[in-house]
């Protein structure tokens, strides 16, 4: 009953919490506002994309906590034809 | 339109007054008033987190305060209502970060915007408090139908009265009528009686608040909810609009369907 309710209602309410208190709490021990990660996306995209080609639609950037440490966490995908560059490049080595 | 501060406070914490002035927010920027809602609680913020736009702050009111940023640059626009914003505070800093003065300067400034200036005050009398009560035209005062927060609540009302902001208004909030009826719950009445002050809304207990909390989406925005409905009927006695009070029995959808609200 309560998987048919989810995939009608998406995640259940309290998974939600649980996942926004966390990345609250990181933020707040980290002493970083969260809208800044999206400023500091906004300056990545625009200094990647300069030399390469990517998915800007994609990009995350996050903190997370690591053992002891705070890291940021950046993801950036390259668009395909990219991809199929570097592939080709490899076979050729 | 003469623009309004409403400060919400309590007296004793964990009563409702975030959820309180995140509902009441959304339900005047749904009536069409250019809504803004400011957390006067520095160092314990919350109201980001109730009303989901936690992920997108940058600035703050203490960053306004101080200079670091323009008033401008601090508010959240809550994409769901027409003209409904927030005002974060700061989580690293304590009450001392803004004083009553400064207050009161920061919302004559958003007055040139804004029909309501929503301020949700700490819990408790002291200087946070204090802050919060400095600009209010109104204050809301919310209370549950228990001892401890109804003693309280006579207390902030005369510290309200004593700076003449008075009269305070009351939101009783986590009314559960069967209760009431099984005599186990002081009503609505009684807490008239007690405190004679008047009530403004009165807000049942209702399980749709945890949830809403949960997802940070306010219930008030598209729920029909008992306590949706409620936090609504506020929204219009501040508006002027007169809605009769039901002190008898909390009106859900179904009996306003058929007339009975």
């Amino acid at each position: 009953m309560n998987a048919f309710k989810n995939l009608f209602k998406g995640r259940n309410s309290a998974d939600e919490a649980k996942q926004r208190l966390r990345f609250v709490l990181i933020h707040d021990r980290a002493e970083i506002p969260p809208g800044v990660l999206d400023l500091i996306k906004d300056d990545i995209i625009a200094v990647i994309s300069r030399r390469l080609p990517i998915d800007r639609n994609s990009v995350t950037v996050n903190i997370d906590v690591v053992g002891e440490e705070n890291r940021l966490l950046v993801d950036i995908p390259l668009l395909a034809d990219s991809r199929r560059k570097v592939d080709g490049q490899r076979r050729k080595s | 339109m003469q623009s309004v501060v409403i400060t919400v406070t309590s007296g004793k914490g964990g009563v409702g007054k975030t959820t309180c002035s995140a509902n009441v927010g959304c339900a005047l920027a749904l009536l069409q008033k250019k809504v803004i809602v400011m957390d006067g609680d520095i160092g314990l913020r919350n109201l980001d987190i109730v009303m989901g736009l936690e992920n997108r702050i940058v600035y703050d009111a203490v960053d306004v305060i101080e200079g670091r940023c323009r008033l401008r640059q601090a508010l959240i626009r809550d994409k769901r209502a027409p003209e409904l914003y927030l005002l974060p505070t700061a989580q690293t800093r304590d009450k001392s970060a803004i004083n009553p003065q400064q207050m009161v300067q920061l919302c004559d400034e958003l007055r040139k915007d804004f029909d309501f200036i929503l301020i949700d005050s700490p819990a408790g009398i002291e200087q946070g408090f204090h802050t919060c009560l400095a600009p209010a035209n109104r204050v809301l005062i919310v209370t549950n139908p228990e001892v401890s927060s109804v003693r309280d609540a006579d207390r902030v009302i005369g510290l309200v009265e004593s700076q003449e902001k008075g009269p305070a208004h009351l939101v009783i909030n986590r009314l559960v009528m069967s209760r009431v009826k099984r005599q186990e719950m002081l009503s609505v009445d009684d807490i008239i009686e007690v405190l004679s002050t008047e009530v403004i809304g009165i807000v049942p207990e209702d399980e749709n608040i945890l949830m809403s909390t949960n997802r940070g989406t306010p219930v008030a925005l598209n729920g029909r909810s008992p306590a949706a409905l409620a936090f609504h009927d506020i929204a219009r006695r501040l508006t002027g609009e007169d809605v009769p009070l039901n002190t008898q029995q909390p009106t859900s959808f179904l009996q306003r369907l058929f007339g009975r609200g």
